[in-house]
């Protein structure tokens, strides 16, 4: 299968601090990938530069053909809004809109919003009855299903998924769990970056990080 | 969708908001009714001027004659003019004339003129007594303070006016405080005082009042001069160099107050702004982190400082024309003309200083959303 993810030497430097240093890996089409680690080995910076949220101090990223590293700041706005589906662990939605707004401000960024659409996704996680309800009224479960329609509502090519289930209780993980299952199995290409290695068992892969090395590359056995 | 999402913010920033909108609100009410003000200021206070006696004189053109006189008609034919602005125009002959009885009389100026007009033209004359009242009454005169001391006059005093070899009695109706040479003078009817110096059918000149900035009076004493060949029309210098000083000076303070307002409010809007920004800094990071370009999202906040100036210049240019039109009344008893105009300048302007005070949220563009996102 064809690599939709190819990292090649990826360095971040943060001053004296190297939070990844010479990470290289691929991953193909389809794929779900666990990067996991400790706290502080670079989990979530190795995940914002594949988001092109951050810009690696040296190496080489290339997403879906695209050579992220190049990209301008314009260009990198426009690569987050059409190959990448961000979901947070913190969920980050914003507060004073509706579950559906929040789902149409990433349509309305990508290209134009579209109400039913947002509806109808919002509706495959399971909140067709939440649509008109703030953040603020929502379970942490049900805001985070609101950020995983909103990583999904302009079909990116790859979802990037911070610890998403690391504010939850067992319930709302579950569910949040399945739903990237179902994802998986319906062809999206995941890297979810996790402590649990229960959760690690369930991805393809798993890549481990130690010290913002690459420690170990492992195959789940189905 | 702008708009939904730019409604949510609103409500979401309210309490900021109204304190953006009450600076700026209050900033343009005091500066529209400045601004109206001054655009009327010219007209009312130039008519306020106009109590302070006559602006231009009428007279004889120089000439060889010891004492040149010019044709009573000329008062019928400035009359006829009908000419915008005149406030009063009053004949004057003067004459040295001598008070008291042969023997004993103290020399005084006599001037004789047309009362109603005088009054009408020096309305800040403080009067003991009364105004004589009639064009042509022979038998009342008024004296000037300093006179009345020197004669011993007061109301209801007679008096024994004399020049050359005429002789007439009148009584004294009230005496007035002018301030100026006028208080030293003894005033009588203009036909009196014709009468007494045998001038019948001519004065000496005329005093005119003429209202208005001096681009006006100026075309009002062209069409005088047109009129009146023969005669000289010239405007009193020193009062009106005076009035045109006071006019600029006080159009100078206005200008002054509204450009100190505006700094105000802008600084009322920079203090609201920087509340908001910091409270933003999170949206907009995660806005720019799904994609959002910086334009796009800048342009909800942007759209909100422009609320702030329409919605508060609106409010405000509108109390500030009731404003101005409430100082009219209490400064110069008369209402100012709300100027419709004032309104878009105002929310202009307001858009200007709710742009400048909005800089925080335009700091907002360079949030780094990885940044935030890490809770930084």
């Amino acid at each position: 299968m064809a690599a939709l993810v190819q990292a090649e030497g990826i360095t971040m430097q943060f001053g004296a601090v190297r939070a990844v240093d010479n990470v290289s890996f691929e991953v193909a089409e389809g794929e779900w990938i666990a990067i996991m680690g400790p706290s502080g080995s670079g989990k979530t910076t190795l995940i914002n530069i594949l988001g092109g949220l951050e810009q690696p101090t040296s190496g080489r990223v290339t997403v879906d053909g695209v050579e992220v590293g190049d990209l301008s700041e314009r260009e990198l706005t426009r690569y987050r809004s059409e190959k990448v589906g961000f979901v947070f662990q913190q969920f980050h939605l914003v507060p004073y809109l509706s579950a559906v707004e929040n789902v149409m401000l990433a349509q309305y960024f990508h290209s134009m919003a579209d109400e039913k659409q947002a509806a109808e996704v919002l509706g495959r996680v399971g909140l067709s009855g939440r649509l008109q309800h703030l953040p603020s009224e929502l379970s942490g479960g049900e805001q985070q299903r609101v950020a995983l329609a909103r990583a999904l509502i302009n079909q990116p090519k790859l979802i990037l998924a911070d610890e998403p289930t690391g504010n939850l209780d067992e319930a709302n993980e579950r569910i949040v769990l399945d739903l990237l299952s179902e994802l998986h199995q319906a062809g999206h290409t995941i890297l979810l970056v996790t402590h649990s290695a229960e959760i690690g068992r369930m991805a393809d892969r798993r890549i481990e990080l130690a010290h913002g090395h690459l420690a170990h590359i492992a195959a789940n056995r189905r | 969708m702008f708009w939904r999402i730019f409604s949510r913010l609103l409500w979401a920033s309210r309490g900021r908001l109204a304190l953006a909108l009450l600076a700026v609100a209050s900033g343009a009410t005091v500066c529209a009714a400045l601004v109206n003000l001054d655009w009327d200021a010219g007209e009312k206070f130039t008519r306020e001027f106009r109590a302070l006696g006559a602006n231009v004189v009428i007279a004889p053109a120089p000439s060889q004659d010891a004492t040149p006189a010019m044709d009573e008609n000329a008062m019928a034919r400035i009359d006829a003019l009908h000419l915008p602005g005149i406030v009063a125009a009053a004949p004057y002959v003067y004459l040295a004339a001598r008070v008291g009885e042969q023997g004993s009389a103290v020399p005084v100026i006599v001037a004789g003129t047309w009362f109603d007009q005088v009054a009408r033209m020096n309305s800040w004359w403080k009067v003991e007594g009364q105004w004589v009242t009639g064009r042509n009454d022979r038998e009342h005169c008024m004296a000037g303070q300093d006179a009345a001391r020197l004669l011993g006059l007061s109301p209801g005093s007679r008096l024994t006016l004399q020049y050359a070899k005429q002789q007439m009695r009148c009584t004294v109706s009230g005496v007035v405080t002018a301030g100026g040479s006028e208080d030293s003078q003894i005033f009588i009817s203009l036909a009196a005082a014709q009468a007494l110096a045998q001038l019948d059918g001519h004065i000496a000149l005329a005093q005119v009042s003429v209202r208005g900035e001096a681009a006006a009076i100026e075309e009002v004493m062209r069409q005088m001069a047109a009129a009146l060949p023969g005669l000289e029309v010239r405007p009193v210098r020193q009062l009106a160099a005076a009035e045109g000083q006071i006019l600029e000076r006080i159009r100078a303070l206005l200008l002054a107050t509204v450009l100190l307002i505006l700094a105000l409010s802008g600084l009322g809007v920079l203090a609201a702004t920087a509340g908001l920004a910091i409270e933003r800094r999170r949206d907009v990071g995660l806005m720019k982190a799904i994609g959002g370009p910086v334009r796009r999202v800048m342009r909800f906040f942007l759209a909100e400082a422009m609320f702030i100036a329409v919605v508060g210049g609106t409010i405000g240019g509108g109390a500030g024309l009731l404003l101005s039109r409430w100082i009219g009344q209490r400064v110069f008893a008369a209402a100012i003309t709300p100027r419709l105009v004032v309104l878009p300048l105002t929310i202009a302007v307001m858009m200007g200083v709710a742009l400048a005070g909005a800089l925080p949220l335009r700091l907002l563009g360079r949030v780094r959303p990885a940044e935030i996102l890490r809770g930084e």
